[in-house]
């Protein structure tokens, strides 16, 4: 019975999983078939030929993907390494200095998750024009720099390591910095992992505030890039093609998830978050 | 941490590499070029944005002192919303191609300045400026006698048609429907059923955002009505009869006759659908003629919009806008691209790239242009129709106001609202939106 039982769950995690995968089996499908704009069986998940590489070769050549994706390393790296900054900064502020007006000062924090991004647009543009970033990826970045989310992620990490660890290193004449570089930073990484995969998930998904923020075609995002050769509101588009942008655009974060996954999902189970 | 120093490092050499590449384009130049930017969407297809820069290209290589970048900016709302932004946060981009129907708002809202100076400049006046554009597009280029906007890319919808579906359905291919009446006879033939399952539509269009609205105000044109109040900013009338009626029919095609599917359609799923022969006919914008032409196997056609009453169609596409905030040097420049932009031969070419019918008169006088209207019939249909065309809905807050009819609509469409309380709900958000516009204009006594 037991046994039944098990088969069962089995059976449904792979339904689960199988259509979970059928978007990407029909863009991996989509972009080795050329010259599919309009064809009777166009949304056909069985590959049937004839097959070929001509929409990557399109896509790459309507498209500078180099420049977009190495703007769009430096984009998402360049957020995370400021963001683990301060959110480790301010993480351990709430959760273990004591000063007046901690937990009202914490749930202001936590406020900033209910703003919608759209409506502080302006406001940011302002500041960036002002601060001389505006069309530049630090500008792109700048409004990132600290993060809610990050913030309140740590402060409960950093909640769960015994303080003996810091008491310890405290005896030994460590002052708050140290602890929190030596001690605290290495019990915590597997926090600092989960939002790192939440942050360049984010990031690297981004168009509005790129589109924004940024005019100049050099520094130019994938996001932005690949919609500007494959959105058509008016007519239609070439599915092959934005296919293999898609998978393009796509490709580096999958080929991460893949790489990492054990330790990815050993750290969204630590952290909780899912 | 440890990403923070090989961050840094690779800024630093590109901004050096920026720094050491600006340094270089400077010295080669005597004299600094002037720089502008035009924003621009691509609503139809990528092909486009391609294009486009190549036209950028080739004006800065005959226009030495001036260095135009064009600048991709999404939709035609993604536009409007970065385009208000950086004028808000005062870095405005030199020109862009803006919805013609969003040029009233930046007229309302002083973000725009008036061609009427620099067309004087050139030893012309404004009016005659405007006659070498289709009269048509006047009501949404001209702002209280004006001009705020220069045409450059417009449309208008179009009924495009399958042959072979025709001709399935024993209809005679040479002759489409006129009125409505004859359309939904058509629509009824054309439409297959094999069981309960629909094998072949009879009619798509889209019913997304910003197209819905468009049509809509199409069939409320059509039906006898104005839709919105051409001269005034304030004034909608999605209650009117000739409104509801055509939210009634659109309501019928779905639910009454059922020759359309329920739901929203984008407008992608739309060709998608035509090109596999799984509707029979589309509503579509004279824009995506080029696309229809390269992507369609079978033979199609295409036909005015059906009317109830008139012919009529609202103008679609696009204007292009000089932003308020702008040196007058980068005006200038802006001035010299915009008319190198719409000169006939340009002109031309973008029409023939893209379908948009050109703006300017003068490039249907052109060999090429003729040679063009030729071989292809279906934009020579796409030109006849527009001298029934008539100004795009534009008023105060233009995309909310939109917005709310759509909402309304696609209700209607999905079969959650009956027509009349939908229209009643979107008149009701409309005059809400529009109300602080009203008080100051209409309104306001004078003191």
């Amino acid at each position: 019975m037991r046994r039944d039982a098990r088969f069962l769950v089995a059976l449904l995690l792979c339904a689960a999983a199988l259509f979970w995968a059928i978007p990407f089996a029909w863009m991996a499908v989509a972009s080795l078939r050329p010259g599919q704009a309009g064809a009777m069986d166009l949304a056909s998940l069985l590959p049937a030929g004839p097959f070929g590489w001509s929409n990557f070769s399109d896509a790459w050549s309507e498209g500078h993907f180099p420049l977009w994706y190495l703007n769009t390393v430096l984009l998402c790296g360049g957020i995370l390494a400021v963001q683990c900054v301060t959110i480790s900064l301010a993480g351990y502020a709430f959760a273990r200095l004591r000063f007046r007006g901690r937990e009202l000062l914490f749930h202001a924090f936590l406020l900033q998750l209910m703003l919608v991004p759209p409506i502080l647009i302006v406001p940011n543009m302002t500041t960036l024009v002002t601060l001389h970033l505006y069309d530049t990826l630090p500008g792109v970045m700048a409004p990132y720099f600290a993060s809610a989310f990050g913030v309140f992620l740590m402060r409960q990490t950093f909640r769960t390591i015994p303080r003996e660890y810091e008491e310890a290193a405290l005896v030994d004449g460590a002052g708050p910095l140290t602890i929190i570089t030596r001690v605290l930073l290495p019990l915590a990484r597997p926090g600092l992992a989960a939002f790192a995969i939440v942050s360049i998930t984010a990031h690297w998904n981004e168009f509005l505030w790129p589109l924004m923020a940024i005019s100049s075609p050099r520094n130019q995002v994938l996001t932005v890039g690949l919609a500007s050769f494959t959105s058509g509101a008016e007519a239609g588009s070439e599915w092959g093609v934005i296919a293999a942008g898609t998978f393009l655009v796509a490709a580096p974060l999958l080929l991460m998830f893949v790489l990492f996954q054990r330790r990815f999902v050993s750290s969204f189970v630590f952290s909780g978050i899912k | 941490m440890r990403l923070v120093p090989a961050f840094t490092h690779t800024l630093a050499l590109r901004a050096t590499l920026a720094l050491t590449a600006a340094l270089a384009v400077s010295a080669c130049e005597a004299h600094a070029a002037t720089e502008i930017d035009l924003y621009f969407p691509v609503p139809v297809q990528g092909k486009l944005a391609v294009e486009m820069q190549r036209l950028v290209e080739q004006f800065d290589a005959t226009h030495p002192d001036i260095h135009a970048t064009a600048v991709y900016t999404g939709s035609y709302d993604d536009t409007n919303l970065k385009t208000r932004a950086a004028i808000q946060a005062g870095r405005p981009p030199a020109a862009v191609i803006m919805s013609a129907n969003f040029v009233r708002e930046y007229v309302i809202n002083n973000e725009v300045i008036a061609f009427d100076d620099l067309i004087r400049h050139d030893g012309r006046t404004p009016d005659q400026f405007m006659a070498e554009f289709w009269p048509a597009l006047k009501l949404n280029a001209t702002e209280n006698g004006r001009v705020y906007g220069v045409p450059f890319q417009n449309s208008t919808p179009l009924l495009y048609y399958s042959v072979d579906a025709f001709k399935d359905a024993g209809l005679d291919p040479d002759k489409p429907p006129v009125t409505w009446q004859d359309w939904v006879d058509d629509l009824r033939k054309v439409t297959k059923r094999t069981g309960s399952e629909t094998t072949r539509w009879g009619l798509m269009f889209p019913g997304t955002y910003d197209y819905l609205g468009w049509l809509t105000s199409a069939f409320a044109m059509s039906n006898g009505g104005e839709y919105y109040n051409p001269g005034y900013g304030g004034e909608v009338y999605y209650t009117e009869p000739t409104t509801i009626g055509a939210v009634r029919l659109i309501d019928a095609f779905v639910h009454k006759w059922h020759v359309m599917p329920e739901g929203v359609t984008d407008a992608n799923a739309v060709t998608t659908a035509f090109f596999q022969g799984r509707t029979a006919m589309m509503v579509l914008s004279t824009g995506s003629l080029s696309f229809v032409r390269d992507n369609m196997k079978t033979p199609y056609r295409v036909a005015f919009l059906p009317r109830s009453v008139v012919n009529a169609a609202p103008i679609g596409g696009a204007s292009l806008i000089l932003p308020n905030g702008n040196s007058a040097e980068r005006q200038a420049a802006a001035w010299t691209l915009i008319n190198w932009l719409v000169s006939p031969e340009i002109a031309g070419g973008w029409s023939r790239f893209t379908g948009y019918f050109a703006p300017r008169i003068a490039a249907y006088d052109l060999p090429d242009m003729k040679s063009y209207l030729a071989a292809h019939p279906d934009a020579k249909v796409a030109l006849d129709q527009l001298q029934y065309a008539r100004g795009w809905f534009a008023t105060y807050n233009t995309v909310g106001v939109r917005k709310a009819l759509e909402d309304g609509v696609q209700a209607v469409l999905s079969g959650k609202m009956t027509p009349e309380a939908a229209m009643e709900a979107a008149q009701k958000q409309a005059d809400a939106m529009m109300r602080p516009y009203v008080e100051q204009t209409a309104l306001k006594l004078p003191e």
